[in-house]
């Protein structure tokens, strides 16, 4: 089996998302350094043929290819946690998750396409996309307060999930367009604590506290 | 007292959010502070720009007794002053660079900033005991309207509207039944405002959780009735 390449952008949000999971599974990987900007490398015929959707991030692994942060999220978790933890595939634990992965896909959409804007100057809407951001963020902070309330002190489980991993990024960046986190006080003790876990990297836009 | 004049003391933050070693951001009346614990978990409310390149203090981070700007490190001491500049770590930091200061309090489970730096602590709330902390709510509207909602929406477990009572003029207490609500008013900036939430102990705090999620739907949705 040839080893697993990365097909990464260092600025963007979701080729994070899955550099932290392979950092905090300590998988080994090799890195394709895409030239998403300016050159738009991801929509080039080479690139098209392996990921038709001309998005990033995407993994290949000898022929096969899987695009879409949070399926490579549940694939490398499913596959290289043996602990089964960062995806709980029984209970209720797998529903939460889950909804917190589709919730990353859908409402927190608006907060990975303002820092887009905001940061990329890619065309966009941006006032309309921060308050849509705001409101993703407000419904992270309302269930954090109350999983906090309960005692609990991740998003879906007692324990971290690719939920928690895939939500943090939006948060963690949302300064680069302007949202500040004093209004998420949930939100912020549930980033520190996240900070902490072993193999946490940071990517620029999340200060690292040297 | 004029019209534009501020409490002497305004809440920033419940106290539990804000552990040892960390800072935040907090608006009042549009000012922006920084409010940090120190290692030993007391609390510092300081203007929110370092004098140096008037970059954010709550982005930074907390070294031992020191915050730290997080554009060039400069660090400042409890008091204010900088005491370590690590581009020219041999110069002795002359007086002259130093933070603007706010008084800081905890008082009933909330951490109040003074509008000064020797603001007076006897014009704090009195302490009330046996208080547990419920949420912060952040909310699009004036602080009228939030004091009129407070007083028309039942509290969880009643269908009566609460007695209220004003402590201070920015601290309330809401009592229906079993269940006391605190409510300290944070005033961000126009139509911005923070409610700081504790409740008498054996509250249900998940309930009223709740019913302050619901209470900004209706602070940011319905328009004031018309008298």
């Amino acid at each position: 089996m040839s080893a697993l390449t990365l097909y990464n952008y260092e600025l963007d949000e979701n080729s994070y998302r899955v550099r932290l999971l392979l950092s905090m599974l300590g998988i080994e990987h090799e890195i394709y350094s895409v030239n998403m900007l300016p050159g738009r490398e991801e929509k080039s015929p080479a690139l098209l043929a392996l990921n038709p959707c001309g998005t990033l991030p995407f993994i290949k692994q000898d022929d096969a290819v899987i695009f879409g942060a949070e399926a490579i999220l549940a694939h490398l978790a499913r596959n290289h946690d043996a602990a089964g933890k960062w995806l709980p595939i029984d209970g209720p634990d797998f529903s939460a998750t889950m909804m917190w992965l589709g919730f990353c896909a859908g409402p927190l959409q608006a907060a990975i396409k303002a820092r887009e804007v905001a940061v990329f100057a890619v065309g966009g809407h941006l006032e309309r996309l921060k308050a849509d951001a705001r409101a993703a963020f407000r419904i992270m902070d309302d269930h954090m307060t109350l999983r906090q309330i309960e005692g609990h002190e991740w998003f879906a489980a007692d324990y971290p999930t690719i939920a928690d991993l895939a939500l943090i990024p939006s948060f963690a960046l949302s300064r680069d367009f302007n949202i500040d986190h004093e209004e998420f006080p949930a939100l912020r003790l549930w980033l520190r604590r996240f900070r902490r876990l072993p193999g946490f990297i940071t990517m620029p836009g999340i200060p690292d506290y040297h | 007292m004029t019209m534009t004049s501020q409490p002497t003391w305004s809440p920033v933050a419940l106290s539990n959010v804000i552990d040892p070693s960390t800072s935040t951001g907090a608006l009042v009346d549009g000012a922006e502070l920084v409010v940090w614990r120190d290692s030993s978990g007391k609390a510092h409310v300081w203007e929110d720009r370092c004098p140096h390149r008037g970059m954010r203090m709550s982005f930074g981070f907390v070294r031992g007794d020191h915050l730290a700007c997080l554009y060039h490190g400069w660090q400042y001491d409890t008091a204010g002053q900088c005491r370590h500049i690590p581009a020219h770590p041999q110069l002795e930091v002359p007086q002259t660079i130093r933070m603007q200061t706010f008084a800081a309090a905890e008082r009933n489970g909330i951490i109040w900033a003074g509008a000064t730096a020797d603001a007076d602590p006897t014009l704090l709330p009195a302490e009330i005991a046996g208080l547990v902390p419920v949420r912060s709510l952040y909310a699009d509207c004036t602080a009228a309207k939030a004091l009129k909602g407070l007083a028309a929406t039942p509290l969880p477990i009643s269908a009566d509207a609460p007695t209220v009572e004003a402590i201070t003029e920015n601290y309330i207490s809401l009592t229906a039944g079993p269940i006391r609500l605190l409510v300290a008013i944070q005033a961000l900036g126009k139509e911005k405002i923070a409610l700081h939430l504790m409740a008498n102990e054996g509250a249900p705090v998940a309930a009223l959780a709740r019913y302050a999620q619901a209470l900004r739907l209706t602070l940011e949705t319905a328009p004031a009735e018309a008298a």
